[in-house]
């Protein structure tokens, strides 16, 4: 144990008697001081940026402020949305039209223009229009064969007594002088 | 009732010859979150005549036009006007209905924008509104309930595919239903019509038997009248006998310009000249409300009729949301910040 004291500071002895040659201790020692610093001051800065985050966490009226401001945007965000899936619910329950809406049919004009005809003896408007020879010549046919039917109709009732009958009994009960068409 | 029958028939043709050289009009409206609107129309027309004063809607030559024509199987030609204009808001389009020309250019109409802010989202707003022509006329929610309202206020391809569908007694009922009660209903907003212009005219000169309120509670036996001259109405009102029975004889000959003046008047309203056209609206972002109906296609659209206007303003609308993402992530951070500082202050104190 001896002999290893002995042996230590010999070499000890050697070491401090053969220094190597500095030139700039002093640089060196800045540097050190330097280092240590900034490893000193990066631990000081985190801690600093989180107690400046969150040190309204002991502050109490903060706190509960910045607590009731979250609880009331998830109320309100938990309303929008439940209004907006109703309100959308409601859209997806609708009748989808088909292509076809699109385009507007005369029917209605015809059933103003009618209605006028049935209540109040009014006549139609009359209007210019211009009708080519073919169109002229379907509608002819047209009333020709609608002329056919109603006289086949006709025949029909007078050869059946009940249907007339019938038919009679139905135009009394409804009183009816408009024509269903 | 033959010779009748085929009168009827006869005219009914003629009519709709004479209604199938109207153009067919659809107008859609594409709207943009700045509020800006694209308008696009197509005008289906079985003649190469685009007449500016036959058009259902204000168009003029500002906007950009592609003409095109489709021949049918059966080898009917329809001429088809396609344009576009892009507004760079609402007031450009009122501006244009206040300018129109066309064929319902007496009607008032107008869009309308708005835009909500909401936080997590932004709202949209778009409509169209006709103003009312009648101004004493009754709401047709008070003759039809919830369900015939509907089916008044539906586009005629939906109403027919409901009739030839699969419940198609229900609908024709329906139908029958809807009918009827409109009828009485135009019948009763006549009558108002006449009453109200005709107190209006004589106004301050009559004694107060003809005053608006008098005649207003006497409607219903206008009405009789009318039921009881079934179709003679106008011959009887021309020799003055419909107007002796209800105001008396000496008011009937004192007033009798006034009240075929308030005739002509009322006889306009509801027989008025506005020409059908549909509307369609494509809003931005996702749909959240509309009175109107849904297309194939997602675009909105309303059948525009003169009935659906004649008594009350008629608003075709359309709301919309896009989210603001942005205000998603504020708030999904801001939620993270607190929660965080909470969970510390908990494990700090534990």
């Amino acid at each position: 144990m001896k002999t290893e004291s002995e042996k230590y500071n010999k070499v000890l002895n050697i070491l401090r008697n053969s220094r190597p040659p500095l030139d700039s201790t002093e640089d060196i020692e800045r540097e050190v001081i330097n280092k240590i610093a900034r490893a000193h001051q990066k631990r000081l800065n985190l801690s600093e940026i989180i107690d400046f985050l969150f040190g309204w966490v002991y502050i109490g009226w903060v706190r509960r402020s910045l607590i009731t401001a979250c609880v009331i945007l998830v109320l309100v965000f938990v309303y929008q949305q439940g209004v907006i899936l109703k309100r959308i619910d409601v859209i997806s329950r609708q009748t989808v039209v088909t292509d076809k809406g699109i385009v507007t049919t005369p029917t209605d004009e015809i059933e103003k223009l009618l209605l006028g005809y049935k209540n109040l003896g009014r006549r139609f408007p009359s209007k210019t229009i211009t009708i080519s020879e073919k169109e002229m010549k379907d509608l002819l046919e047209s009333v020709k064969e609608l002329q056919i039917k109603y006289k086949d109709l006709e025949n029909l009732i007078e050869g059946d007594p009940d249907l007339k009958k019938l038919i009679e009994q139905k135009l009394i009960e409804n009183n009816r002088t408009k024509i269903n068409l | 009732m033959k010779r009748n029958s085929i009168k009827i028939v006869v005219s009914m043709i003629l009519i709709l010859i004479a209604s199938c050289d109207e153009p067919k009009t659809v107008v859609t409206n594409y709207v943009y979150p700045d509020g800006s609107v694209l308008r696009k129309i197509e005008i289906r027309n079985p003649k190469n005549n685009f007449k500016i004063s036959a058009l259902q809607i204000p168009f003029d030559s500002t906007w950009s036009v592609k003409d095109s024509l489709e021949i049918s199987v059966k080898g009917d030609t329809t001429w088809i006007k396609r344009a576009e204009k892009h507004f760079k808001n609402v007031d450009e389009i009122n501006l244009a209905y206040r300018s129109d020309s066309g064929a319902n250019k007496s009607y008032s109409r107008n869009a309308g924008f708005r835009k909500r802010f909401k936080w997590f989202n932004s709202e949209y707003r778009f409509s169209e509104r006709i103003e009312k022509i009648s101004a004493f006329g009754y709401p047709v929610k008070d003759f039809l309930n919830n369900e015939e309202l509907l089916y008044f206020y539906s586009p005629g391809s939906l109403k027919q595919e409901k009739e030839n569908g699969p419940d198609s007694l229900k609908y024709k009922a329906l139908s029958d239903s809807v009918k009827n009660k409109t009828d009485k209903w135009t019948i009763k907003n006549f009558i108002s019509e006449w009453t109200g212009e005709f107190s209006k005219l004589t106004e301050g000169k009559a004694s107060n038997d003809i005053s608006r309120e008098s005649l207003k509670a006497r409607e219903a036996e206008f009405e009789q009248i009318i039921a009881e001259n079934d179709k003679k109405f106008d011959s009887l009102w021309a020799n003055g006998v419909i107007l002796k029975k209800f105001i008396g004889e000496t008011n009937a000959l004192r007033y009798k310009a006034e009240a075929d003046s308030a005739m002509k008047s009322a006889e306009s309203i509801i027989l008025n000249d506005f020409k059908d056209y549909s509307l369609r609206i494509a809003m931005p972002g996702k749909l959240i409300g509309t009175n109107g109906f849904i297309d194939s296609s997602k675009v909105l659209l309303w059948p525009v009729k003169s009935d659906y206007f004649l008594t009350e303003p008629y608003e075709m609308w359309a709301e919309s949301k896009i989210p603001n993402r942005w205000a998603w992530l504020v708030s999904g951070l801001f939620l993270v910040f607190v929660l965080t500082g909470v969970i510390m202050r908990v494990i700090k104190r534990g």
